[in-house]
């Protein structure tokens, strides 16, 4: 068994396969490889934090969990945040851990668009599996809420085709509303708590606070990582990490890190850093006579998915913490004060729009390992984004809300059932809205063309031998629905398909 | 510096009461302590902007209340209208400058066991800032 942590000296091994990144992507290749009897270092930016290592406030979230702080924003117009976690596990220890099946159009779409082939029996395969080992389960009765209970009963009440509770990998939620920090009650089944340590028991390495600075190429074969490590608390620089992979290495740093490592480590593909997209959404509270306590009961617990076809989006409830409440409500100064003093009473209710607007991931200044985000939505996206807050608000008066708040910029703070209209005829400039990018896809995507595309159906990228890319970086398109079930379900395949090929053996549908 | 960022939250959450109701403001919430440990504890990109926030909301009054004067110079009813206004200007990039001092404010503030109670919410532990070892 052996995990490494920051350490000040050289650190140096040789592997079968290296994963870089431990998170939805990287976890589930990493655990597919062990499971083959590969030998797998996986190694990760972040440190390793167990439930009893995990913050308890947001600001702790912020510092202990969250990539840079969780200040990443979208630039080229509105500075939109993109959240996603640093630490082992990656983005699954703070998300909410909603399970959805990739939609068959999706595969579809894949292969018309794309020429991608033979990915749908295995993705799905692997789905089966992952639900059973990551105990998928609806969201109990007890641990609903009211604000799920209520938007259950909006959206029935306005006959929406689909209204559910969400299935999610929670094993007995305890409905402790602080997904976004962690699950300290390791209800949550984030891939930290299994895939990873599974990895360890197979004899694999896990290298924690080690940002990958570049990939190691000897010709045109990608044979390793190096890097430098991190301090968790200071972070000041350790020793410096060398990790030799004999077969492969698999990049799963992220839809933002995987591309930013490619370029830095030299490699020019023309569609390297390009089709990054997104689901962008916002939230829109409804003002109810009675409590709600939303941040009682399932971070998230309701959605439809009524409308991911037309106009394309899809609505969910979601309680974000009292201290980001404070801050995205409007106002400063007494007239905040006094919207806060009625916290008990809103609920937050949002969508996330299936955009078709694409940007790029760039690195920093000097070439620095900050990913650099330009994207920004189109005319058609702004007005599925607008539809989309339309329906919350519908939603919500249909649920008893005396008012909404919808948060747009130049609108009243509050609005009525009759000034619906000032949504519907709202601004369409993003600078008006507070968005935010949660499900992130592209950047290094697949695809037949090396002009169009960094990866084949495979994750192999285009021209090197021994490098595949298995996050959601490699997604071409949106999805409308929450991606970390088709991240993983890929992820397996990659593996599965690069175990086939070192060891000649069948392994999965996919193979 | 601190005092500069301190006193732009202090404005954005000041102490409010009604029907006999106190609602805590940011500086009964240990703010001094708690920006202590942010600009320890953040990046230093995350703490400019923090200070860049605060710059723009002491010297905007002009634009908000069209008074020449820093907002802690301000008598507090002006300061008030100050706060209000600054945060729902129509200019993009001045709102998101605050936004970047109001959100450690509402960090304080709404990890405050006084706060959380008034919103029937259990007190938090405190963030061990722990991680496993080697080994
Ligand atoms: C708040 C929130 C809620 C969400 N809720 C849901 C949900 O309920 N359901 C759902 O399906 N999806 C949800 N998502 C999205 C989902 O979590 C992500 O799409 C998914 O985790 C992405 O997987 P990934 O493997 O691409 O990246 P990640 O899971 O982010 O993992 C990438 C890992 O790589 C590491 N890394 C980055 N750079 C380097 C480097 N240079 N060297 C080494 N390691 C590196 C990172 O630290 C990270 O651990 C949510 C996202 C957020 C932010
Ligand atoms: S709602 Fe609470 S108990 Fe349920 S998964 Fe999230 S953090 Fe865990």
């Amino acid at each position: 068994m052996s995990h490494v942590s920051f350490q000040t000296e050289h650190f140096e091994a040789e592997v079968d396969f290296v994963v870089v990144g431990s998170g939805a992507g990287g976890a589930a290749a990493a655990v597919t490889l062990a499971r083959g009897g590969q030998k797998v270092a996986i190694v990760e930016a972040g440190a390793w934090r167990d439930p009893e290592h995990y913050p308890q406030s947001t600001f702790g979230a912020l510092r202990d969990l969250m990539d840079d702080f969780g200040a990443q924003v979208t630039l080229g117009g509105a500075f939109w945040p993109v959240v996603q976690a640093r630490t082992v596990g990656g983005t699954t220890v703070v998300n909410s851990a909603i399970c959805v099946r990739t939609p068959g159009d999706i595969f579809r779409q894949w292969e018309a668009e794309h020429g991608l082939r033979g990915l749908e029996a295995g993705v799905l395969a692997a789905q089966d599996v992952i639900e059973r080992e990551l105990a998928v389960e609806e969201v109990p009765e007890s641990a609903r809420g009211r604000s799920n209970v209520l938007a259950k009963h909006g959206a029935d009440r306005l006959g929406w085709a689909d209204s559910h509770y969400m299935k999610r990998y929670v094993k007995q939620c305890e409905g402790a509303g602080r997904c976004m920090q962690g699950c300290t009650g390791r209800r949550k089944q984030s891939v930290n708590l299994n895939y990873v340590p599974e990895v360890l028991e197979r004899g694999g390495v896990v290298v924690s606070c080690a940002p990958v600075d570049r990939l190691v190429f000897e010709g045109t074969r990608a044979v390793g990582v190096k890097g430098r490590f991190v301090h968790p608390g200071t972070r000041k620089p350790g020793g410096e990490f060398v990790i030799r992979a004999r077969k492969a290495v698999v990049v799963a740093a992220s839809a933002t890190h995987s591309p930013v490592l490619l370029m830095r480590s030299g490699l020019e593909l023309p569609a390297l850093g390009r089709f990054f997209r997104s689901h962008p959404g916002t939230g829109v509270f409804g003002v109810y006579d009675d409590p709600i306590d939303q941040n009682v009961g399932a971070t998230q617990g309701w959605a439809s998915v009524a409308f991911r076809e037309q106009p394309g989006l899809k609505l969910e409830t979601l309680a974000i913490p009292p201290e980001l409440v404070a801050s995205r409500l409007a106002g400063g100064g007494t007239v905040l004060m006094e919207r806060l003093a009625r916290y008990r009473h809103i609920a937050m209710w949002c969508h996330a729009v299936r955009a078709e607007s694409h940007g790029t991931v760039k690195p920093g200044l000097f070439g620095s390992a900050r990913p650099v985000i330009r994207y920004q939505l189109n005319r058609a996206d702004m007005e599925r984004f607008r539809v989309g807050m339309t329906l919350l608000a519908k939603q919500h008066f249909a649920a008893g809300a005396r008012a909404i708040i919808p948060g747009i910029a130049g609108l009243p703070y509050e609005l009525g059932p009759d000034q619906l209209r000032l949504i519907e005829e709202g601004p369409l400039d993003p600078k008006h809205y507070i968005a935010i990018l949660s499900h992130l896809f592209g950047g290094c995507v697949m695809g037949t063309d090396p002009k169009t595309s960094v990866t084949d159906a495979r994750g192999r990228v285009h021209g090197v031998e021994g490098l595949v890319v298995a996050d959601a970086s490699v997604i071409p398109t949106n999805l409308g629905v929450n991606p970390q079930h088709t991240i993983m379900g890929l992820a397996v395949v990659f593996a599965q398909a690069l175990l086939e090929q070192h060891s000649g053996v069948r392994v999965g549908v996919a193979a | 510096m601190l005092w500069f960022v301190r006193s732009a939250i202090v404005a954005l959450f000041p102490r409010v009461e009604r029907d006999g109701v106190v609602i805590p403001g940011a500086a009964d919430c240990g703010l001094d302590e708690f920006l202590k440990r942010f600009k320890a504890e953040t990046t230093t990109l995350v703490w400019l902007g923090t200070v860049l926030g605060a710059f723009v909301f002491h010297f905007t009054p002009l634009l908000t209340i069209f008074v020449p004067l820093p907002a802690f110079l301000l008598p507090k009813g002006l300061l008030d209208r100050h706060a209000a206004g600054i945060t729902t200007t129509s200019i993009y990039l001045l709102r998101q400058a605050v936004f970047l001092v109001k959100l450690p404010g509402g960090l304080c503030w709404g990890a405050d066991p006084q706060v959380r109670k008034l919103i029937a919410l259990p007190p938090l532990g405190t963030d061990p800032g722990t991680w496993r070892a080697a080994g």
